[in-house]
């Protein structure tokens, strides 16, 4: 797109690239930028890849997964982008988005869950917080799911 | 594009390591000393069971590597076989590979608790017996890893079937060493002391050991160049594990004699032998031999158990989609990114018949085998049923050797080895079978959509097969609601034209309770890009939406249901191809100055393109079209049967009288009548008024033609449209009748018997 590739580095919210899940993630994750206001969103969806072994899903539903956050995130910015990036490593993924697509900053929603989970599934909160190249903010949990 | 090439990270060791990490599991394991002792002893020859059950496994392999490059989905054989022969064969193929995977895993999970019972006492529990209890243990833990995704890399399951290779190499060369032919022979009754006889049961309890290499098949769409690693890496991991398991059974009987051989941990007890006892000062060689070798069961029982689970779920999500199982089951868990539900259900089932069946490891791996035999049987059929009916789409990059011989080869192989099973595991998967049809009578019959190669084959060649096959095709087919009746895509480009393409398209997809798809083509110039013709799309959009909705409110005219759709492309014709392919439209109508708008450009794909019709097309030469009478002139073939079906939905629809033309060669005027009136009765149009005519073709359509109000002229020969298009076409005559045409031509293809017999 031809927006923003003249952010002056100085507007945070000038390009902001938003990482989502799954709908309900993504629906949420919106939500909570939206008070905001950023100028310009770009929706990512990393489909985990295995890299030597098969995935968790087929990619028909990695791919059917990412159009349905791409969707629930435009209920919110109707002139969002969409990105999907395939990686194992999933914060590596993220920051190579950004790079890509020139973003001012990383938005991003922790998904919570227990320690031992998080331990399991990888955390994703700390990795992004200790290896950023670019400002993260990380969103406040608003609690709008029913 | 370049996402469909980011989401493929498996290479060719990658796709190995998957097929020979499935495979090598319990049954190598586990069986030797079962079917060694089976029925009364079938001895050393059980050696040459497993050797029929590697060259089985390899004509399947054959198939499942040309059916897996012709369609890299997720979802293998299940996909195959309700692409081709439809959804009720469909439901018995998804039913068996995921009931045939359940069987599978908690068959290798009992391996896994045979081989854990050398390490660690294991308590039982009333109604289960140790080993149970060790795989009901083992399976909880293979499922939780599922569950929540927690994976290891790609390196480690490389390490893992390497180390695996590594041990099973060592244990051979030392093995080799200790090796006695009196051993392996000198028993009593020699090398076959239950008689040649026992081969082939041996083959069937032992078949087990080769489920796996189809796997690969169901992760297609992740491997890189699928088109050369795929066959590459089944039919390179089914060779490899024919000849590891040959030699390690030969090696294992050479060492123990088989009366002897341990009907639990075999591998672990001839370890213990084949190894001396100390090398040099290391003492207590030969029981850490048996130690690793009993790692190296767990290690490879837990792969196979691992990669069984997750490819059930693929099996579902690809039953899903075609709506034979609720999408219910393939959701995903909004924390794990896993197919949680279907993990939980396949791994209920793998508990259960652990717990049920788990004492006699024969049922469950007999269960396994008989399962996937089934669907390696329709598969091959299926593969037939492909080729034969020459679908477009059907382009697969390895193709079998020797064929139709080799898919029949492996038709009946995998029948025939269902045979040698007991009558139980027979009657369970017969049981099983009626259970799959029922299911698909009584829940997916109604939901699915896809009818299958097989039964479009059929049943768009009614007029050419008896009755009775027609019928059982109609019977089966499904009636989900997708499948209410064929789509009828219309191209609309030119206000002018479009109301009489509507006309034609309501007409049909009235008749045949079809419905119909407006679809207006955008073309941006190439120097655009999509993205900034859909920012300034606001008058390209009143324009579209115009056009669209004129063409809805047409259709009102025809109780059918209409749908409309604006596609911006760089392309022009190309795009309707495309259109018609993603829509699944099985006729397209189209104006004939549609045809043109690709200009001279790329004309070498453009008619590789028409050549490749994806469907039925109309091309319509004229603008207005107020319909009374129409004339169709044939000679026979199949466009002119979509001739004859056009003139019938007109005339049952908008109420018009057809004529039917046939020019004959003077003097000939009598056959000429006889083949007329007898394609008249076989097309339905038995009311139309005939015309016999002597003088040549064209003329003679174009003098006639200026009576009526349509001419519905059907492509004598294939590629009508690729020369429309070139504008190659002397059809002068017609081209300069005033009288409206309409130009049908449908995608010839060979009949199934005539491929298979040779006839023309």
């Amino acid at each position: 797109m031809t927006s923003s590739d003249e952010t002056d580095g100085q507007d945070l919210l000038g390009h902001v690239l938003l990482p989502v899940a799954h709908e309900e993630d993504a629906l949420a994750t919106a939500r909570a930028l939206e008070p905001y206001d950023p100028e310009h969103v770009t929706a990512l969806h990393v489909v985990e890849k295995g890299e030597g072994v098969p995935d968790k899903t087929p990619v028909e539903q990695s791919e059917e997964l990412a159009a349905e956050s791409y969707a629930a995130v435009r209920t919110v910015f109707p002139d969002a982008d969409d990105h999907t990036a395939y990686a194992r490593d999933i914060v590596g993924a993220i920051f190579d988005a950004a790079d890509e697509v020139d973003a001012s900053a990383v938005a991003y929603r922790s998904r919570g869950g227990n320690r031992l989970m998080q331990f399991l599934s990888g955390d994703i909160s700390l990795k992004m917080v200790t290896n950023a190249p670019l400002p993260v903010i990380s969103l406040p949990q608003v609690d709008d799911e029913e | 594009m370049s996402d469909e090439e980011l989401a493929k990270d498996l290479g060719l060791v990658s796709a190995m390591t998957i097929g020979i990490g499935t495979m090598i599991g319990a049954g190598i394991f586990v069986l030797p000393g079962v079917a060694v002792n089976a029925d009364g002893g079938a001895g050393p020859i059980v050696v040459v069971s497993f050797v029929v059950g590697g060259v089985i496994a390899m004509v399947n392999a054959l198939s499942v590597s040309e059916l897996g490059t012709a369609m890299p989905k997720a979802g293998g054989g299940y996909y195959y076989i309700n692409k081709s022969l439809g959804p009720m064969f469909g439901s018995i193929a998804g039913m068996g590979d995921w009931m045939g995977l359940a069987f599978a895993s908690a068959f290798y999970c009992i391996g896994f608790g045979q081989y854990l019972a050398v390490f660690v006492g294991l308590p039982t529990i009333p109604g289960l017996n140790a080993i149970q209890v060790g795989a009901l243990v083992a399976g909880a833990i293979f499922i939780g890893v599922n569950y929540i995704g927690a994976k290891e890399t790609g390196g480690i399951q490389t390490v893992i079937v390497g180390l695996l290779l590594s041990i099973l190499a060592v244990f051979a060369v030392a093995g080799f060493f200790s090796f006695d032919y009196a051993t392996l022979a000198g028993n009593e009754g020699g090398l076959a002391p239950g008689g040649y006889g026992a081969i082939l049961p041996g083959t069937a309890l032992v078949f087990v050991s080769f489920l796996g290499y189809a796997k690969i098949a169901t992760v297609a769409e992740e491997l890189k160049n699928p088109g050369r690693n795929l066959p590459i890496a089944i039919i390179g991991s089914v060779g490899i594990v024919t000849v590891i398991y040959a030699v390690l059974v030969t090696t294992m009987l050479g060492v123990v004699p088989w009366p002897e051989l341990s009907q639990d941990a075999p591998v672990a007890q001839a370890a213990r032998v084949a190894f001396p006892e100390s090398i040099g000062p290391l003492t207590g060689v030969a029981g850490a031999a048996a130690a690793v070798m009993t790692v190296g069961a767990l290690l490879a029982t837990a792969s196979s158990a691992n990669a069984s689970i997750l490819a059930s779920a693929r099996i579902n999500f690809a039953m899903g989609r075609d709506k034979i199982v609720t999408n219910w089951l393939n959701e995903i868990h909004p924390n794990y990114a896993t197919p949680y539900r279907s993990i939980l259900v396949t791994g209920g089932l793998i508990v259960v018949f652990i717990a049920l069946l788990g004492r006699d490891i024969e049922i469950l791996s007999k269960a396994a085998s008989v399962l996937h035999l089934i669907v390696y049987a329709l598969m091959n059929v299926g593969l037939i049923v492909f080729r034969e009916a020459d679908v477009p789409e059907y382009d697969p990059d390895f193709t079998v050797p020797f064929y139709p011989l080799t898919p029949i080869l492996g038709a009946v192989l995998s029948l025939g080895l269902v045979a040698f099973m007991d009558g139980i595991e027979i009657a369970l998967s017969g049981a099983f079978v009626v259970a799959a049809v029922a299911w698909y009578f009584v829940y997916a019959r109604d939901k699915t959509d896809n009818q299958g190669v097989l039964s479009e084959h059929i049943r768009s060649r009614e007029a050419e097969l008896p009755d009775q096959v027609v019928g059982a095709a109609d019977a089966v087919a499904p009636n989900g609601s997708g499948d209410d009746g064929p789509t009828i895509m219309v191209a609309v480009s030119n206000p002018r034209t479009e109301s009489a393409l509507i006309t034609l398209a309501g007409a049909i997809a009235q008749h045949e309770g079809g419905r119909v798809l407006a679809t207006h083509i955008v073309t941006v110039p190439d120097q655009t890009s999509l993205e900034t013709a859909a920012e300034n799309r606001s008058g390209l959009d009143q324009s579209s939406e115009e056009l669209l909705a004129a063409a809805a409110s047409d259709a009102e005219a025809f109780d059918v249901p209409i749908e409309t759709k604006t596609i911006l492309s760089h392309r022009g014709i190309e795009e309707v191809f495309d259109a018609a392919r993603s829509n699944d439209a099985d006729t397209v109508v189209m104006g004939y100055g549609g045809t043109r708008f690709a200009g001279g450009r790329v004309e070498g794909s453009l008619d590789e393109l028409a050549h490749d019709l994806p469907c039925d097309f109309l091309v319509l030469d004229g603008q207005q079209l107020d319909l009374s009478d129409v004339l169709v002139p044939t000679a026979g073939g199949p466009s002119s049967d979509l001739s004859a079906e056009v003139a019938k939905a007109l005339r049952d629809t908008v109420g018009i009288d057809v004529s039917l033309l046939y020019v004959a060669d003077s003097g000939e005027e009598e056959s000429g009548r006889e083949f007329l009136s007898g394609w008249a009765d076989g097309h339905g149009l038995d009311d139309a008024t005939l015309r016999i005519e002597t003088g040549d073709v064209e003329e003679t359509i174009g003098r006639l033609g200026e009576e009526y109000d349509l001419v519905i002229v059907g492509a004598t020969e294939r590629g009508l449209l690729s020369r429309i298009v070139r504008g190659s076409l002397a059809f002068e005559t017609i081209e300069t009748l005033d009288t409206p045409v309409l130009l049908s031509e449908r995608p010839s293809s060979r009949s199934l018997w005539e491929r298979l017999f040779g006839g023309r």
